[in-house]
This record gives structure tokens, C-alpha cells and sequence, in this order.
């Protein structure tokens, strides 16, 4: 139950708007944190929070792609596959991945470990092939890489691999 | 559309024809008028323009672009194009977009052959296509019992999603995804949970969304319409049914037509079934020495019939007759009723199921202001700018007019004051209390302290009529001392409502010009309904809104003729007009018309007719479509009273408890089979007209009344249903049909003058008294039997497409009372008091307000045996829908 978990938090977000239904992506968002997904009895929380009905709320939470609306593994794997990715290499990237795990898109491996999402573009278009994993980016992604990746996902629940934390563009080398 | 006056009128011109229009008109309804129909999905006159389909393009000189006529607005000198050809081009290429992801399989679409998609293409397109993509497939997903989805044939216009949310606000659809992939759902996979008006299935311009109740078994042009009027409640919607040979096919409703303005509920487009029942009463039955029921010819049975009539007439005299007529019949039939009651045999004692409630409405209507109808009509409701909605679930009860305050409220900005027991939770269905500016939460027997609770607002806050203590001293005077003598603590106490929250709703209310009081069930059929009624006009009065303009008092009828039956003379006290009984001149003109001596005897009423059997100075009775073995509690002992009648005839579709005590029974007609008239709950008369042939042996119930009297030697006879009319229009000079809109009375001033002199002097020692019922210890849920939303009575439980919304009763409660009994959705709680007990299943609703339980008066058969019966002293209206019970557990329902 979000109500009594996130009440100060859920107050906050309510006091932020005139209208009490502009804090629905927000309360969305919350549940999604919570679950990794966005559960039938969240949507209906989240429909009485907000004096909406709970088809008013699944509206919302289906137009946008980044709300899963299915229970999704530890690690949420979304590897663009946009123009510029596409460009250097995401295709048999993708491809291998899937053979790796054994699931397609959109799909949980049996272990509950990794759910594969294919996106469109992340905003990485200069490290391209790369993925995000939860929080997490990955970039300039190689078979050999992402293969490191996933099995220090899988014994640590951490990677050494990921970029970051940056603020601000890597500098350009030569 | 808005309206304006003409002064503001703009004049344009489409294609070529000028045109003066009222500002604010869309270029779509413009054009309309000069005969250009603009192709359109998403555009509905009654929904906000959304112009998302781009249909309805057209060329507008001076600007740039072609432009979407069904949200562009008209401006003075405007050159609107429609049959150019580029506009042509453009709106080749819409339907090219939206047919590259159309099944095209019209073959097998209910929709086909009057589907705006399949008109639209053969106007503009060629027959091959751009596209050579997929088709975009959506996996077939069941929606639910009564409507289906098809939604790779929708072209999302959104009026299914809009009109579910604007105009019913239920909310109950979801486009769900993006682009392309939109699909209109429920909430995620779950089966539909809605107020299933059939308002999308009517909206969707294609075949996306159809009915199953008529799946596959049609094509548009084998159906036969009939226009008529439903018969499940008092709203009287227009509604359309259709045929094909002698089957029922569908029933539906047209936009700007009738008073529910294309507008249904669930039980006028789903409840068409009830009439074609298998169990309908085929032939007259003559019961025999052994008890069992022979079919019989309709001369035997009528000949049966008048011998006993006339027999015990001869040996008692008219008095020992009592006749009682259900108000779902027609006017005419209620008229004939009366005066084969009156004239035929020679009895007073007449009356209807209008006893059971509305009279509580019409009595004080008519000694205040001297009208028995509305003083406002379904317009004045969407204009006004207060409505005070007291003791009605008006959703449930009377859905049109429901929808008419929702349009006052969330289109007209109309404040909002309920006064009602459901709490303003949200759920599957609308709850009118969600949209009050001011809800009063009351317990439903504390409908009369509330009253006076506003009442004493008014009058503390300084909101009286300024001119009224000069104009009405005594009345001023009497009715504060009377209202001075309960005080705000005990107000406050018992109806757990706040003075404030009492100002302010009284504040509200009188802040307004036209306001409008509209008063349900929990006021008309509970106990001191008519004192309730009085003190609520005393309240307008007050407030100075009685007899303004759009102003007025209005009972809401249950059922789709109570007030017809008033008007006809078929309650105890009135003659047809309705004209007091005792009138000398109305007497005289009736006698002389039907040729007979009215009897001298005085009336009585229902209560009063089965209390005069059992001392047996009732002999016999006559009772047509009502099942007063059913709808009264076992305390009235009305079983009692009816067997020990000499002599019980019955009229009846279906063999219900009472008729199975008849000692005749003759078949009628439902309300399908036969011609006549309806008047609705504003005092509108509406035709009624046969859609197919009456089942089985079935005559309809005036052709009845009139053989019996023709056998009877006293022949009142008529070749059709009109003919009756006819006579009832030299009873009642002008009765009905006149014009699209119910005439409005306005409240005779002598009649108000002699109330505020005098008249209200009547019974004030007793109706401003709160009395207060104490729960005892061991009893302390309040359960009410309500209306639902999908039945009427217990006629609609036979009809098929209801019972899938819902077919059976369950004990509705607050989720803390819940709680703390242990109690959850789908256990089996055991209900009890001193008069029994009964096991039912729970169901948990956040809308019951807490210590008060509610069940559906449908399915009430085991479960009205705890309720008890009080007659009210002055409208004799007997009242049994409230009852003190305990709630236990009995067993976990499976989840
Ligand atoms: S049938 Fe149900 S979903 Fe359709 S418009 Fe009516 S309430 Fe909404
Ligand atoms: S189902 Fe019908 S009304 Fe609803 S969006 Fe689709 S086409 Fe329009
Ligand atoms: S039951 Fe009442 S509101 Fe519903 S369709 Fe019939 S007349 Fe209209
Ligand atoms: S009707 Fe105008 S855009 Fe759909």
C-alpha cells in the first residue's frame, strides 16, 4: 500500500498542483519504483488517491512506453536500437543478447533475473552500442562487454562497467 | 449547442448559401442547417469537439490550411467551403489512413449498412488502396456479458471514451496505448464493470463496439421500428424498438429526440427481453375445486368473471369491490380502470401503485400550490443554477433526470446540494454525490430532521424572502416557532450533519435565481413522505424561489406512470384530472358521460381495501399488474386478506404470488403489445405504440376492462386505444400531446394565497416534530431495500439481458462496518431481527454509508420478511423499505 509507505511523500506531491489529477505520472512513477512495475492494485490506489476511476488511470499509464505494466526481473535491460546505435552494431548486439538470456523483447528470464526491453534512443548516441540497465548506463557495448556485465549483475548485483556518474560530456580524445 | 439570444446571431455562408446562425455555432451545425452534411466520426453534438479524426475538413476562405468545421467556430461573413476538391482530396486521404488499418470485414460487422465509415467510403474513396503494410491486429478480447469489442474496427475517434466520461460520468473506458495501437478497454483485462447504458455501443460510428444481445442475428434493413416509450421508470425515455418478423432485436435511442435526448440507461436499451419471457401467461386460467389452474377461452373466463361480479354486487352492493392497477399501464387503461371500478361495479375503492410513494409528492403539491405535476420541466433542471437533490440515489432511480443535473453541474456550472445517505465514494457506477458542491451525509430516516435542519438555516442566517413576513405573517411566524422548537444540538446530534455545513448548503441554495428542489424514493416512500414534501416546500417558499421562474418542487416518480395514474383518477381520491373525489360538478359531468350513478360511499386506498377484506366487508377484488403478496411485508398480512376474498380476479403477465391466489386470471398485454400513452415524472404525455403482436392470448388491459363490461351488460366500448384517449380529453380538456416539451403549470395563486393565510396550518402541530428511532442494541444496521440501477420492480428480472448485469441480491456494506464484523465480498452473512432471519452473500461497497445496509428491492423475496409496515395517517401510503437488523458472518465466500 503506497498510501501509508509514502504518505508524507504522496502529500508532497498532492501540494504541488492545483489540480489533483496532474500528480498522476508522478504517483505512477512512485509505484513503478516500488514494484519495478505498475500493478493493477497500485493503478487502483492510485485512482482513489486521486478521485479518478482505475480505467482513468491505466489510460495514462499505458500511453507512456517507460511504465511496465508487467512484473519485470532485478535488472531491467533496455538496449536502444535507434538509428545511431543501430549504426554501429546494436542489431547483432540485440541479437546475441537474446540468445544470452534466452528471452526476447519485452520478455523475463526464467530465473527472474533480467527483463529485455529494446528502446528507442537514450540520448547516448556518441557511445554507442549501449544499454541501460535499471538506473544504470552502459556504453560502447561489445558481445564480450555486456557479457561481463551480466554476469557481474548476476553474482554482485553491481557492475564495474557502468558509466558515470558524470555530468558532463566526456571530453573528446584523440 | 450554447444558447444566445438573436442579437447575437452571425451570418456565413456554406457552399454558396447564406445562413445566419447564433454565435458560437461550429461550422459543422452551421452547415447542417443549410442541408451540407460535413462526413465526421469524432464530432457529437453532445460531446466537446475533440477533432481528432480530421474528417470533417473544409476550406475557410482567409485561412491558411484547410480547417476541422467541428471545432472551428462560426464568424460574422465567414466563406465556408465543403464541396471543393481539394477539400475533397484531403478528406480522401483521412479515410485512406484510416481504412489502411480496417478489417473491412462489413460481411460479418452488426454495423454494416449503417456504419458512418462504410457511407463515408463509398462517397469518397477509390476501391484500391496506398497501402500494402500489415493491417495492425489486436488479439480478439472478451469485453463482456452485453457489449462486444471488435477493436480492429475502430477508428478512434474517441466518442465512446468521451461520452462515458461527459455525459454519464462513469469513466469506464481507456484508451489504452498509442498511436496506431490505441485500443479501447476497461481497466486492464478485467471483464467491463460499468452503468452499461448502452451509450458507447449507440456513439461508436462503426461496428467497433456492438451489442451481444443481438449478435449477428440482423442486418440493419430487416429490422421494423417502432417509436414507444420504456416502461422502466418514471423518466419516460423515447425509445426505439426493433424487430425482425416477431423477435425482438435491440432497442435504441435517437439524438434530440425525446426526453432523454438519445440518452438510455441499462434498462431501457438492455431490459427489452422482459416482455417475450417463456413464463408469460399464455391463456385465461379458471382455477379449479382442487386449486389447480385450467386453461380457459376468454369467454368462459369473462363470462366467469361478470357472473361473480354481478352475483356479489346483487347480495353486497359496489362497496364490496376493491380494485387495485398497477401504474405501469397506460393512461388509457388506468382511465378505464377507474371507471369500470366506479361506473361498472360501484365502488370508491380504487387505487394504484402511485400509492406507494408519489402520492406523497402530488398531495402537497396540490394543497400548496394547487398543481399535481412539476412546475419545471428536464430543460429547466440543465439551466438551472441550484438544485437541491434530497433522499434520492437519483442515478439509480431515475437515470434521464440524473443525467440532467450532471449536465447542469458540470456543463451549466450549477451548484450542487445533496442531501443523501450514499457517501460520495467513486465506484463502477456514477455517484451524483461526487458532484455536489455541498453533500449533506444523512442516515436515511433522518431525511425529515435535516429538513428542518436547512429550514432552520434559512431562517437563522437571515435568508428569508425579504417581502414574505409582510406578505405571510402568520405563516412566517407559525412555521419559525415551529422550526425554533427543535434545536441545532439536536439537529447536529442526530443527523451528524454540522450547522455550518446546513448554512452553507441554505446559503447555496438561496444565492440562486433558479433553483430547483428535486426529491426521490428517500423522502416519497419513507415514513411522513408527504409531511417531508411540505416542509420542503415551506423551505422554497422561504427562500422565495416558490413559483419564480424555473423554480419548483419535483417528486420523482418511480414508476413509468404514477403520475398517469393520478392524473386518471385511478387513486383513491381523485377523480380523473385529478379532481378531489367529493367534487360536485366533476361528479355530475362524469355521470352524465358514462351514463351511470358514481358511488356515495367514501373512497378508500390500498392499505384500507385489504384491512376492509379481511373484516370481510371487501368481497372481491380486482387487481391488474400489481403483486401486493410481494411488495408488502407479511406483517400486512395481505395473504391473509386476499384469501379470504369470495372473489380474486388477476391481470398479470407472469403467474406471481397474488395471482396464484386468483380465482381468475386473465392474461394482458406488457407494454410492447399495445397502443396508449405515458405521462413521465414532468407531466409529459407520451404516445406508446405497439411493436409486436401480443403474446400468446394477451390482450392488452383496456381491451379487457371493456369485454368484462360488455359481458356485464354496461358496455363501455371502444374500437381502439385513441378512442379512450378521446374521452379522456373531454374529461380533461387538453390533456397531453402538445408539443416536444411538458407543459410547465405555474402554482395557482389562490391556492398559495389560501395556504399562506391558512392552509399551512394544517397538520404544523405535528410535521415540524422531530421523533427520533432508536436502534436497539441488538439491531443496529438500518437496512434499506433501494432501487437498482438494473431493475425495475421485479418485472425486469425477467429479462435476460439485465440478468447478466446483475441477478441477484446481496447485503451492501460499509467497508469499516465490513471490517469490523469480519465480514468480506462474497461471504455469506446471516441477517436477522425479531421477524426472522435470512442468509445472503456481502458485498463491500465504499458508498454505504456506516450502521446502514442496503438491498436491492428485486430480489427482496426471502429477505423482506424482516421488514415491517407502517402506514403513513394522511396519505395512507403504506411504508416498508426500512427495517433495524444485526449482520453475522456465516461462512467465507470463495474470492
Ligand atoms: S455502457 Fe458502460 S462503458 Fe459504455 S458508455 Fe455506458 S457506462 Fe460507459
Ligand atoms: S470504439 Fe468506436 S467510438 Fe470508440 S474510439 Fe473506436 S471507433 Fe470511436
Ligand atoms: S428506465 Fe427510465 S431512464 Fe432508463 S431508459 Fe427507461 S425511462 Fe429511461
Ligand atoms: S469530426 Fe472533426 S476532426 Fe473528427
Amino acid at each position: 500500500m503506497l498510501a501509508e509507505k509514502y504518505q508524507d511523500h504522496i502529500a508532497d506531491l498532492l501540494a504541488r498542483y492545483p489540480v489533483k489529477r496532474s500528480a498522476l505520472l508522478p504517483l505512477l512513477n512512485l509505484a513503478q519504483k516500488e514494484e519495478g512495475y505498475v500493478s493493477e492494485s497500485a493503478m487502483k490506489e492510485i485512482a482513489e488517491i486521486l478521485d479518478l476511476t482505475p480505467p482513468q488511470v491505466y489510460e495514462t499509464a499505458t500511453f507512456y512506453t517507460m511504465f511496465n505494466m508487467n512484473p519485470i526481473g532485478k535488472f531491467h535491460v533496455q538496449i536502444c536500437k535507434s538509428l545511431m546505435c543501430g549504426l554501429v552494431g546494436s542489431d547483432p548486439l540485440i541479437q546475441w543478447v537474446q540468445q544470452r538470456l534466452g528471452v526476447g523483447p519485452g520478455q523475463t528470464t526464467s530465473d527472474r533475473l533480467f527483463t529485455l526491453s529494446v528502446v528507442e534512443c537514450l540520448g547516448s548516441c556518441g557511445t554507442g552500442p549501449m544499454m541501460q540497465v535499471n538506473d544504470d548506463y552502459y556504453e560502447r557495448l561489445s558481445e564480450e562487454r555486456v557479457g561481463r556485465i551480466f554476469d557481474e549483475l548476476k553474482e554482485t548485483g553491481n557492475s564495474s562497467l557502468k558509466s558515470g556518474p558524470f555530468m558532463v560530456p566526456e571530453p573528446i580524445s584523440r | 449547442m450554447a444558447e444566445s439570444n438573436n442579437q447575437d446571431l452571425v451570418t456565413l455562408t456554406v457552399d454558396g448559401m447564406t445562413t445566419s446562425v447564433p454565435q458560437g455555432t461550429l461550422v459543422i451545425e452551421a452547415a447542417r442547417q443549410v442541408g451540407v452534411m460535413i462526413p465526421h466520426f469524432c464530432y457529437h453534438p453532445k460531446l466537446t469537439p475533440d477533432a481528432n479524426c480530421r474528417m470533417c475538413l473544409v476550406e475557410i476562405e482567409k485561412l491558411p490550411r484547410l480547417q476541422t468545421s467541428c471545432s472551428t467556430k462560426v464568424a460574422e461573413g465567414m466563406v465556408v467551403k465543403s464541396n471543393v476538391p481539394h477539400v475533397d482530396e484531403a478528406r480522401k486521404s483521412v479515410l485512406e489512413f484510416i481504412l489502411a488499418n480496417h478489417p473491412l470485414d462489413c460481411p460479418v460487422c452488426d454495423q454494416g449498412g449503417r456504419c458512418d465509415l462504410q457511407d463515408f467510403s463509398h462517397q469518397y474513396t477509390p476501391t484500391t488502396s496506398r497501402f500494402t503494410e500489415l493491417k495492425r491486429v489486436f488479439p480478439k478480447e472478451y469485453f463482456s456479458p452485453l457489449i462486444e469489442t471488435q477493436m480492429n474496427r475502430c477508428v478512434q475517434c474517441m466518442r465512446c471514451v468521451r461520452y462515458c466520461d461527459q455525459v454519464m460520468d462513469v469513466k469506464a473506458l481507456a484508451p489504452s496505448g498509442r498511436g496506431t495501437l490505441t485500443e479501447i478497454k476497461h481497466f486492464s483485462a478485467h471483464e467491463l464493470d460499468c452503468e452499461f447504458c448502452g451509450g458507447c455501443v449507440q456513439i461508436c460510428p462503426v461496428g467497433a463496439i456492438t451489442s451481444r444481445l443481438s449478435m449477428y442475428d440482423f442486418r440493419p434493413w430487416m429490422l421494423k421500428r417502432t417509436d414507444t416509450i420504456c416502461t422502466y421508470c418514471g423518466d419516460g425515455c423515447h425509445i426505439t424498438i426493433q424487430k425482425k418478423q416477431d423477435e425482438l432485436i435491440e432497442v435504441n435511442s435517437t439524438q434530440g429526440v425525446g426526453r432523454n435526448n438519445g440518452d438510455l440507461c441499462a434498462r431501457g436499451f438492455f431490459g427489452y427481453h422482459a416482455s417475450v419471457h417463456p413464463d408469460r401467461i399464455m391463456h385465461p386460467l379458471i382455477k379449479q375445486q382442487d386449486g389447480r389452474f385450467a386453461q380457459a377461452t376468454w369467454e368462459e373466463a369473462l363470462e366467469l368473471v361478470a357472473e361473480k361480479f354481478q352475483g356479489i354486487k346483487t347480495a353486497f352492493g359496489g362497496n364490496a369491490f376493491g380494485g387495485l392497477v398497477t401504474s405501469r399501464c397506460t393512461n388509457e387503461e388506468l382511465y378505464l380502470f377507474q371507471k369500470f371500478m366506479r361506473g361498472v361495479l360501484g365502488s370508491n375503492r380504487v387505487d394504484s401503485s402511485a400509492r406507494f410513494g408519489h402520492v406523497n409528492g402530488t398531495l402537497p403539491l396540490l394543497s400548496v400550490q394547487g398543481t399535481h405535476r412539476w412546475t419545471a420541466t428536464f430543460e429547466d433542471i440543465v439551466d438551472a443554477d441550484a438544485l437541491l437533490l434530497i433522499g434520492t440515489n437519483i442515478t439509480e432511480t431515475n437515470p434521464i433526470t440524473g443525467l440532467k443535473v450532471k449536465q447542469a453541474v458540470k456543463q451549466g456550472h450549477a451548484i450542487l446540494v445533496t442531501m443523501e445517505s450514499l457517501l460520495p465514494a467513486r465506484g463502477t457506477i456514477s455517484n451524483i454525490t461526487l458532484l455536489a458542491t455541498h453533500h449533506l451525509p444523512v442516515r436515511p430516516d433522518h431525511y425529515h430532521i435535516a429538513i428542518v435542519g436547512l429550514i432552520k438555516s434559512v431562517l437563522d442566517n437571515g435568508l428569508v424572502d425579504p417581502g414574505l413576513e409582510t406578505r405571510a405573517p402568520e405563516f412566517f411566524r407559525a412555521i419559525k416557532a415551529a422550526i425554533d422548537s427543535t434545536s441545532w444540538a439536536h439537529i447536529e446530534e442526530v443527523s451528524g450533519v454540522s450547522r455550518e455545513v446546513f448554512s452553507q448548503s441554505a446559503h447555496a441554495f438561496s444565492s440562486s435565481t433558479r433553483g430547483m428542489i428535486i426529491v426521490g424514493q428517500g423522502v416519497l416512500r419513507s415514513p411522513r413522505g408527504a409531511e417531508m414534501v411540505t416542509n420542503l416546500l415551506d423551505f422554497l417558499i422561504l427562500t422565495g424561489r416558490h413559483g419564480q421562474p424555473g423554480c419548483g418542487l419535483c417528486p420523482l416518480a418511480e414508476e413509468n406512470n404514477d403520475q398517469g395514474a393520478i392524473e386518471m383518477g385511478a387513486t383513491a381520491e381523485f377523480l380523473p384530472g385529478p379532481i378531489a373525489i367529493g367534487h360536485h360538478d366533476t361528479r355530475q359531468a362524469l355521470s352524465k358521460l358514462w351514463e351511470v350513478d358514481l358511488p356515495q360511499e367514501p373512497a378508500s386506498s390500498l392499505m384500507e381495501m385489504f384491512r376492509d377484506a379481511q373484516a370481510g366487508q371487501v368481497k372481491a377484488m380486482y387487481i391488474v399488474g400489481e403483486n401486493p403478496v410481494e411488495s408488502l411485508p407479511q406483517t400486512g398480512k395481505i395473504k391473509e386478506a386476499l384469501e379470504s376474498l369470495e372473489f380474486l380476479v388477476c391481470q398479470e403477465l407472469f403467474l406471481t404470488e397474488t395471482a396464484q391466489l386468483a380465482d381468475v386470471v386473465l392474461p394482458a398485454c406488457s407494454y410492447v403489445e399495445k397502443d396508449g400513452t405515458f405521462t413521465n415524472t414532468e407531466g409529459m404525455v407520451q404516445p406508446v405504440r405497439q411493436a409486436i403482436d401480443p403474446i400468446g392470448e394477451s390482450r392488452p388491459d383496456w381491451e379487457i376492462f371493456s369485454a368484462l363490461s360488455v359481458v356485464m351488460d354496461q358496455p363501455m366500448e371502444y374500437g381502439e386505444a385513441r378512442d379512450i384517449f378521446k374521452e379522456i380529453r373531454s374529461v380533461i380538456p387538453g390533456y397531453g400531446l402538445v408539443g416536444p416539451v411538458a407543459t410547465r403549470p405555474t402554482p395557482k395563486v389562490d391556492v398559495v394565497q389560501q395556504y399562506l393565510q391558512e392552509g399551512f396550518a394544517h397538520g404544523l402541530a405535528t410535521r415540524y416534530v422531530c421523533t427520533q428511532d432508536q436502534p436497539a442494541s441488538d439491531t443496529p444496521f438500518l437496512l434499506a431495500s433501494t432501487q437498482s440501477l438494473f431493475h425495475s420492480g421485479k418485472f425486469s428480472t425477467r429479462s435476460k439481458g439485465l440478468l447478466q448485469i446483475q441477478s441477484s441480491g446481496a447485503i451492501m456494506l460499509n467497508p469499516s462496518d465490513a471490517k469490523k464484523l469480519g465480514i468480506a465480498s462474497g461471504d455469506s452473512v446471516c441477517v436477522s431481527n425479531a421477524h426472522g432471519a435470512v442468509t445472503t452473500i456481502a458485498r463491500v461497497l465504499n458508498r454505504i454509508p456506516p450502521d446502514v445496509a442496503c438491498f436491492p428491492e428485486h430480489f427482496d423475496q426471502d429477505i423482506r420478511c424482516l421488514f415491517e409496515l407502517h402506514i403513513d395517517k394522511e396519505s395512507h401510503v403504506p411504508y416498508s423499505k426500512l427495517t433495524w437488523v444485526r449482520l453475522e458472518r456465516v461462512e467465507k465466500g470463495d474470492v
